[in-house]
């Protein structure tokens, strides 16, 4: 075998060569940011695909869409990259704006530069959820509730969320623990959102603890805890699961497609949600971001879409008239049970989080 | 071979090298590259020590930077760090030892992840036994990678086949169901047996391969030979085969043993409420509401000093001394 030595050019050669290729990405990256590119971070199937195309195609500006699953993943990634973040649009729920604001991670929305601001459905024109101190923070996009599904075929209609809890049901429900648990604090007739907790930790604890323990007493019932709604999708089309707490969007999502599956509200009530489109602060491509919000305002088809993809009532005008029959019954509530939503509040956040986050952990430990 | 033998520094052929134009060439001619390069550049040494600072420069940032990063934030009391500067704190290590909340997903995950080495050893070794010595030499390869099939789809293909096969509708309980053998579906997934059976699928090769290389190189004389002697197939196994695959075993039961301690996926999509282990614990501090990277870094760094010692004391009293065949 010949030997090989180590001249003065080829130990150059391959020194350039090795570092060429550990610094490509930076050397590639800066060159790719500073074109025409809107990052998106948000759920799946939030974003319509056909429209996403179709704005590409209109305004040269490529969409990068980075999935999420969870508030806390979205709030914690982008704290940590501080003043230098990656994404320029997130999304936001009405109840968790504060503690982005808090942390000094969005900015108010300039609304004179989204001319289709005004299509919005009225009752969601500056949502008092997305607005603070006279300023805008997020464009409204899909409104939701945490609610009782159940396949039909196993399951009779019922009133109550105790059902979650009857020994028939053993191994065969799901909830998110976190979650629920503000659902079984209603149940048992606490404040699951905190709100009148402010200033009382003994007493929310104990709320809390009570909570936990009922849930912990229950574990038998539960076949598993998921995260995201297209695993709770999987496990009611498995059969592996007959009953669950579910956010309305995955559950309105199956019945559309034909599942014997129903979502109801019971008469301990429930807890709501708005999701919006937020810029982030120090967004790398806000000008970017302003032209998508735009656009995606524009037609009611657009919202349509969104509804039809992930299950959630759009925030956007003429959306209704604009879906079948079946997808306005499987979005349709009777009118006593829509009254039993409450929208999550942004009061006491901190304390909701630190006792949740523990009773959460404890409860999957236990 | 020949051009660079003459090329070699204070040779011809250093003089005879090209001159370069435009930028390339103003930077190779100016003084300051001339003096650097030369120097750094000089003797086979100073030419090896440039060569390995890329793979080390590679290796220090990509590898250990992190786990550095991890190390730092730990330390933390609060992450990202306010304005006015880090506290630094032991706290978060306190945290894992003050409440068994964490410390009992964590003894889970050490016996979780001994045990799923104990089967994949049992289950893989035969396979890789029967296609290194069984199989004719000439369709090994072909055998190996009929095996390796599975493992060309990625890691989540891999698990929601798994859960296809085992949910209440999947294929197992289907054709159950179909030969009159149930009534009603056995719920064998999101248990720790359908965890451990995706675990053991999904890490297989790291056992096959290592297993296979091992027994391959064991002569067929030698099992002849104890043949020969009176040993029967067990005896044969137990004191020709089985030291002999040592090595094998020993860097296939390390390697399934770090991957299943860490394994997060798994869990994630098969796991239920009673399997929780502690990489979902650590992943749930990060995706927690209000900040506690910390505490999520200082358990990511006990689990890795933990795995690490409990590897490292394995392959101590396990491995020893190789058999050396001469």
């Amino acid at each position: 075998m010949n030997r090989t030595d180590l001249t003065r050019r080829s130990t150059l050669m391959l020194l350039g060569a090795g570092a060429g290729l550990v610094a490509a990405p930076y050397v590639i990256r800066p060159a790719r940011a500073q074109s025409k590119v809107v990052n998106i971070t948000t759920y799946d199937k939030f974003v319509p695909q056909s429209f996403i195309e179709q704005f590409q195609k209109d305004t040269g500006i490529e969409v990068r869409v980075r999935l999420t699953d969870d508030q806390g993943k979205q709030y914690n990634l982008l704290s940590a990259e501080g003043g230098a973040p990656t994404t320029d649009i997130v999304t936001v729920t009405g109840h968790r704006l504060s503690q982005f604001l808090k942390s000094d991670l969005l900015v108010p929305l300039d609304v004179a530069r989204i001319g289709n601001f005004g299509n919005l459905a009225a009752a969601y024109k500056g949502a008092p959820q997305l607005t603070i101190d006279g300023k805008v923070y997020g464009v409204p996009l899909l409104a939701g509730f945490e609610g009782l599904a159940r396949n039909t075929e196993y399951t009779k209609p019922t009133e109550t969320w105790g059902y979650m809890f009857e020994d028939e049901f053993k191994g065969l429900t799901s909830y998110i623990i976190s979650d629920f648990l503000s659902i079984v604090m209603k149940y048992q007739g606490n404040d699951g959102d905190y709100v009148t907790y402010e200033g009382k930790p003994e007493i929310a604890q104990a709320a809390t603890d009570k909570a936990r323990d009922f849930l912990i007493a229950n574990k038998d019932k539960v076949r598993k805890y998921y995260d995201a709604g297209s695993e709770v999708q999987q496990m009611f089309l498995n059969e592996d699961i007959y009953l669950a707490q579910t956010w309305s969007g995955p559950a309105a999502k199956l019945i559309m497609d034909g599942h014997p599956i129903a979502l109801s509200i019971p008469k301990e009530g429930t807890y709501g949600f708005l999701y919006s489109f937020n810029i982030v602060k120090n967004a790398p491509n806000a000008d970017a971001a302003y032209i998508f919000l735009n656009a995606m305002l524009a037609s009611p088809e657009i919202g349509a879409a969104m509804t039809r993809q992930s299950g959630f009532n759009s925030a956007f005008g003429g959306v209704d008239k604009l879906l079948t029959d079946r997808e306005r019954a499987a979005l349709a509530l009777p009118q006593e049970q829509v009254e039993r939503i409450q929208f999550f509040s942004s009061v006491n956040r901190q304390m909701k989080n630190d006792m949740i986050d523990k009773a959460t952990a404890e409860i999957k430990a236990a | 071979m020949t051009e660079s033998r003459t090329s070699r520094p204070g040779t011809a052929g250093r003089e005879a090298a090209p001159r370069y134009r435009g930028w390339i060439g103003q930077v190779t001619r100016s003084p300051l590259y001339a003096g650097t390069i030369g120097v750094l550049a000089a003797s086979p040494r100073a030419r090896l020590v440039l060569l390995v600072i890329v793979p080390l420069a590679w290796i220090v940032t990509f590898n250990i930077g992190p786990i550095y990063q991890m190390g730092r934030i730990s330390l933390m009391q609060t992450y990202p760090a306010p304005d006015s500067g880090a506290v630094l704190t032991l706290d978060n290590y306190r945290l894992f030892f003050r409440e068994p909340l964490y410390f009992m997903p964590f003894i889970r995950s050490l016996i979780f992840a001994a045990l799923v080495t104990v089967v994949t050893l049992i289950v893989v070794y035969p396979v890789a036994y029967y296609v290194a010595k069984v199989i004719r030499p000439q369709n090994r390869k072909r055998a190996l990678l009929l095996l390796l099939v599975p493992f060309w789809a990625g890691e989540i293909i891999r698990t929601f086949s798994v859960i296809m096969l085992l949910a209440n509708r999947g294929a197992l309980n289907y054709l159950l169901r179909e030969v009159g053998l149930i009534d009603r579906p056995i719920p064998m997934l999101y248990t720790y047996f359908s965890l451990s059976f995706g675990v053991v699928y999904l890490i297989a090769l790291y056992m096959l391969l290592p297993l296979y290389s091992a027994i391959e190189k064991i002569p067929s004389q030698l099992v002849d030979a104890a043949a020969d002697l009176g040993a029967g197939p067990f005896e044969r196994f137990r004191r020709v085969i089985l030291p002999l695959s040592k090595d094998g075993i020993v860097s296939g039961c390390s390697l399934v043993y770090l991957i299943t301690i860490g394994v997060f996926t798994a869990p994630l999509l098969l796991g239920g409420p009673n399997t929780v282990i502690f990489p979902e614990i650590i992943a749930a501090l990060f995706h927690a509401s209000n900040d506690k990277w910390p505490a999520g870094s200082a358990f990511s760094i006990l689990m890795l000093i933990v795995s690490l010692s409990t590897v490292g004391l394995f392959m101590k009293l396990v491995g020893g001394r190789s058999v050396r065949l001469s």
